[in-house]
């Protein structure tokens, strides 16, 4: 019992020592995982510093932010949140980082023959997938498309919502809806190559703001994570996913 | 508006504390009286939604339940219908989250059982769907009451589960843990409140209520 005890509060006291502290924070749009993914690894190869990121929808992370949560940079998926986040004194001033834009993916090679608006009122479409209009801005997109189109009450029967714009596309990758509106950036991952997409131009384009939160500890850090996001290395991975 | 999750919610814990028992019964009954080999591995598959991260089961719930799943594709070619975005896919996958919490109770409640009556029973002729039709199910009230008292209470507050398999639909899958979850998120604290303040006077009078029908079949 006695050893037990013993090996329980070593494991305790030294557990936590094993898990390295980042060198910098990220909270990061779940739209633009594809491109971090890259990113993130240059950074780090490039300064030797350690990044973490969380990947969720903006709104999210957006609410985390306010309530305290220990993030030195926020690469938002619109411009409505950083700027608000600056104008509460909260944010230093925020800039553009990406655009990007919504398609449609689907599995269904056949669908990809139609445009966007008759794929998604096809008999073969059962559910298609949306990303939180109200937290994501890339789900607030493709609401405004539907909108213009006269299509949002006619396809409201059809819709499941995910929480962010990842979890609309693990709907669609599992074959729980049919098709889903997703950020072009997954069409360039392998699982997006998977399926077909059609473009949403009637959706407008996805400005994005990032920027550096004052309650960070690590200006330093996030000041090079944003002059890095400048750079030659950045631009050529933003273009292989298709942000402009 | 924000009435309905509420409503939603309280479906699906009647609908699960409804069902369940015809789920929990045989595990139960067999883990308490069976004699082979095989109990503690039973055992442990049915414990198992009781100890696995509510999103881990969820999603493999989510793989179980699309149109191509084993038993999304078994529901489709029933019904017609999917199963995956439905209601009775939350249904689905609140029963086997809460196969745990049906089955320990009862099963706790069977072991309690005077060994002699049973054998009396058996002594007297009954047949053993006898013998649990008059002899054990009225001597485990108490242990069909909390199961299903702690079935409801469960299902109320549901949510790693339902994330994952729901999609949100109001009316259909958007029950008030969801709900209130995208309502603070989207920063709209009033509806997270009110919400909240009205989910648990509802789970209390649920409780009352359940608390005195099983009372008066105990008196």
């Amino acid at each position: 019992m006695k050893l037990l005890l013993t090996l329980m509060m070593v494991l305790c006291v030294s557990l936590p020592a094993h898990a390295q502290a980042a060198d910098l924070v990220i909270a990061q749009a779940a739209n633009f995982m594809p491109a971090m993914k890259e990113i993130i690894p240059a950074f780090e190869k490039e300064t030797g510093l350690k990044v973490q990121a969380t990947y969720t929808s903006t709104g999210k992370l957006y609410g985390q932010i306010i309530n305290g949560a220990p993030f030195d940079l926020f690469l938002a998926a619109d411009t409505r949140r950083p700027e608000k986040l600056f104008t509460d004194d909260l944010a230093m001033e925020p800039f553009i980082y990406a655009k990007g834009r919504i398609v449609l993916w689907t599995l269904n090679k056949k669908l990809c023959a139609t445009p966007w608006k008759e794929a998604i009122q096809s008999p073969a479409v059962t559910h298609v997938a949306i990303a939180n209009t109200e937290t994501a801005p890339y789900g607030t997109v493709a609401k405004i498309a539907l909108e213009n189109e006269q299509l949002w009450t006619t396809i409201q029967p059809k819709l499941a919502i995910g929480q962010s714009i990842s979890q609309v596309f693990q709907y669609v990758a599992t074959g729980s809806a049919d098709a889903g509106f997703c950020a072009y950036s997954y069409m360039f991952t392998p699982e997006g190559k998977n399926g077909c997409f059609v473009q949403v131009k009637e959706a407008p384009k996805v400005i994005q703001k990032a920027c550096i939160l004052k309650s960070s500890e690590n200006k330093q850090a996030a000041q090079k994570f944003v002059t890095f996001l400048s750079s030659s290395t950045v631009t050529a991975i933003k273009n292989k996913y298709g942000y402009e | 508006m924000t009435l309905e999750p509420l409503l939603l919610s309280a479906k699906l814990a009647f609908c699960t504390m409804v069902l369940i028992p015809l789920l929990a019964f045989p595990p139960a009954y067999f883990l308490a009286f069976g004699k082979c080999r095989g109990k503690s591995i039973l055992d442990a598959l049915i414990t198992l939604p009781m100890v696995i991260p509510p999103t881990v089961l969820g999603f493999g719930l989510l793989i179980l339940m699309t149109p191509t799943g084993a038993v999304g594709s078994t529901w489709k070619s029933l019904t017609g219908d999917r199963l995956i975005f439905s209601f009775a896919g939350i249904l689905f996958a609140s029963l086997v989250f809460n196969l745990p919490f049906a089955v320990q109770p009862l099963r706790a409640s069977f072991e309690k059982l005077d060994k002699r009556l049973l054998e009396s029973a058996a002594v007297l002729g009954l047949s053993p769907f006898q013998t649990f039709y008059r002899v054990v199910l009225p001597n485990c009230v108490s242990g069909i009451v909390a199961s299903s008292i702690l079935v409801f209470a469960h299902s109320l507050g549901e949510f790693g589960v339902i994330l994952m398999v729901g999609g949100s639909i109001p009316g259909r899958t958007q029950v008030a843990s969801i709900a209130i979850f995208e309502a603070v998120e989207a920063l709209r604290y009033d509806d997270a409140i009110y919400m909240s303040a009205a989910l648990v006077p509802v789970c209390f009078v649920f409780l009352i209520v359940i608390n005195a029908v099983n009372g008066r079949q105990q008196s």
